[in-house]
């Protein structure tokens, strides 16, 4: 038996390393499409009322209820985000139940607009719409989100920065950031990082074992349902059918697992929302989202040139066979002569 | 490579056409990636590159990423075009040797105590050393690119603890490429190196520094 060297003693010892650290974590399960039939919710927007009489509506409380546990505990003073002046602090504001902070992943807006000579308020619960191809989870700089094939799209809160990315695009500006705490912390906090995002996570743990997530199963009125996305979502059309209404969420974003149906037309109610919002003490935050009936996907123009990584190398085979044809036959495309070369070094 | 010796100029022609292209190719599309790439951490606006004067675009991650995938296009072709000209060729020249790191101190040493380097090849023993390193991380950084690629497309979705390794991987590989850079770009510092500097742009160096340096290579060139 040939008697094992240093060199490749360590030689297999990183190959094995290798390998072995990509079995275990999954990286042969790679690409895979989700297999396993999605959640979705369908929320019936001639249904919900906004509880009103309530000091918040069912759904926001059975959500703060469900995840209080999960709510960012921010210790010590919080420094500002070097060398801006600003950070976004809610700590003080965990009481806030109508917008969207790190302590309020969900909540309910309502609109009066004007439909068929009639005035019509709707209440629309909102939240994460678990899109089909979240924009949040594919380009989120440390990989930290995650569409799991059971639908929610979750944030590992465990090594978020809090940069904010998933917010800027996503079309409702969703997540939530609150700063002071996180895995930043633990680096350089004055000058990097800054906090951990915050958003509905469609109560995966719930689901996971078979329950509803906890705004459903609180809904007095009964105008919220969840169960397997495609049944949600016939669910929805049926509704929408029934009352001559409106779907959102079927084709926004390039799809997502939540459907509304609205007597009304989204245009409307986005130009009501944006309106509200105008009048909000500071209109520019985010926590206040419209509903853009041409909400895009953020990842549609880089995706359209994806084509391109097949062509590159392609060309890239042809380009270089025919320059080293052309200089080992003795061309001229490689700076002159050079007939017969062998192989050199090692 | 069409190297020869160019007597009537006193020159050497180091590198040819191809090999100067695949250099300026891969330089030039490794900077707009590695620029492109951190616009796509929430960095530019908040430090203030977004404010100078023309690149307010740098803070939108609708722009920097679309030029990090065609940056990426780019390098990719080089990538390619580089192993199949050479492969091709059987040119394996920046491969490192048995023995680089301890000619690499001896050459470094050489150039600090002003004293006899061992005799070099073509390429310096730290040369080689340094193609390793640079090339190991750009294929990281491709490979790592293509599957963060087929991440976005529809339909496609990793586990977490997959998502978590290929994203920090390309971080990682990202900072170790810029390392690499600066210690390339670190090695013109020693005046001893600079009259290679020529070569990347002409192609062509000093017969005279070639006869000093390269005696293991002028020797070959000569025996031809």
């Amino acid at each position: 038996m040939k008697k094992l060297t240093r060199r490749d003693f360590f030689k297999r010892s990183v190959a094995a390393g290798v390998a072995g650290g990509l079995v275990s974590t999954g990286l042969n399960q790679s690409a895979l499409a989700a297999t396993v039939p999605s959640q979705g919710t369908f929320y019936d927007l001639t249904k919900c009322d906004g509880c009103p009489g309530l000091p918040a509506p069912a759904c926001v409380r059975a959500c703060r209820e469900e995840n209080r546990a999960r709510f960012p505990q921010p210790a010590g003073p919080i420094e500002p985000y070097w060398p801006k002046p600003t950070k976004e602090d809610w700590s003080d504001k965990k009481d806030l139940t109508n917008r969207l902070t790190p302590y309020n992943w969900t909540f309910v807006q309502k609109v009066t607009v004007e439909h068929q000579g009639r005035p019509v308020t709707v209440a629309v619960p909102r939240r994460c719409m678990h899109c089909d191809h979240p924009p949040c989870a594919g380009l989120c700089p440390f990989g930290v989100i995650n569409k799991t094939p059971e639908g929610p799209v979750v944030t590992n809160q465990e090594l978020c920065f809090g940069g904010a990315k998933c917010r800027d695009v996503c079309p409702w500006g969703i997540p939530a950031r609150q700063a002071g705490v996180g895995i930043y912390l633990q680096i350089a906090p004055k000058y990097l990082g800054a906090g951990v995002m915050y958003k509905c996570d469609g109560c995966y743990r719930r689901i996971s074992a078979g329950k509803q997530p906890a705004c459903v199963a609180a809904c007095p009125q009964g105008a919220v349902y969840s169960g397997e996305k495609q049944a949600m979502l016939a669910q929805a059309k049926a509704r929408a059918r029934e009352i001559g209404g409106f779907i959102y969420g079927e084709k926004e974003n390039g799809g997502t697992a939540v459907f509304y149906v609205s007597p009304v037309p989204f245009e409307k109610i986005d130009q009501a929302l944006l309106a509200q919002k105008a009048q909000q003490p500071n209109p520019g935050s985010p926590g206040f989202p419209g509903m853009p009936v041409t909400a895009e996907n953020y990842l549609d123009s880089p995706n359209g040139l994806a084509g391109g990584f097949l062509v590159a190398p392609v060309a890239g085979v042809f380009a270089a066979g025919l320059a080293a044809y052309k200089t080992l036959k003795g061309g001229a495309a490689d700076g002159g002569k050079d007939p017969g070369r062998g192989k050199q070094g090692t | 490579m069409a190297e020869k010796i160019l007597a009537g100029e006193n020159k050497v022609l180091r590198h040819g056409i191809s090999g100067r292209l695949v250099h300026w190719i891969v330089a030039l599309s490794s900077f707009v990636l590695i620029f492109s790439g951190f616009g796509q951490m929430p960095i530019y606006r908040r430090y203030g590159v977004a404010n100078l004067p023309g690149l307010g675009w740098s803070g939108d991650y609708s722009v920097t990423l679309v030029i990090h995938y065609l940056a990426a296009m780019v390098l990719l072709f080089g990538a390619v075009y580089h192993l199949v000209f050479h492969l091709t060729r059987r040119e394996f020249d920046l491969l490192p040797r048995r023995g680089d790191l301890r000619d690499s101190y001896l050459i470094i040493k050489a150039m600090v105590t002003k004293g006899t380097p061992p005799p070099s090849d073509k390429y310096l023993a730290e040369q080689r050393l340094a193609y390793a390193f640079i090339a190991f991380n750009l294929l990281a950084l491709i490979i790592t690119g293509i599957l963060k690629v087929l991440k976005n497309l529809p339909g496609i979705w990793y586990t977490e603890t997959t998502l978590v390794w290929v994203t920090g991987l390309h971080n990682l590989a990202t900072f170790l490429l810029v390392f690499g850079i600066i210690g390339h770009l670190a090695a013109f510092l020693f005046k001893e190196n600079r009259p290679l500097l020529p070569g990347i742009f002409t192609g062509k160096v000093s017969l005279d520094y070639v006869r000093e340096r390269h005696s293991l290579w002028l020797d070959r060139l000569i025996s031809r």
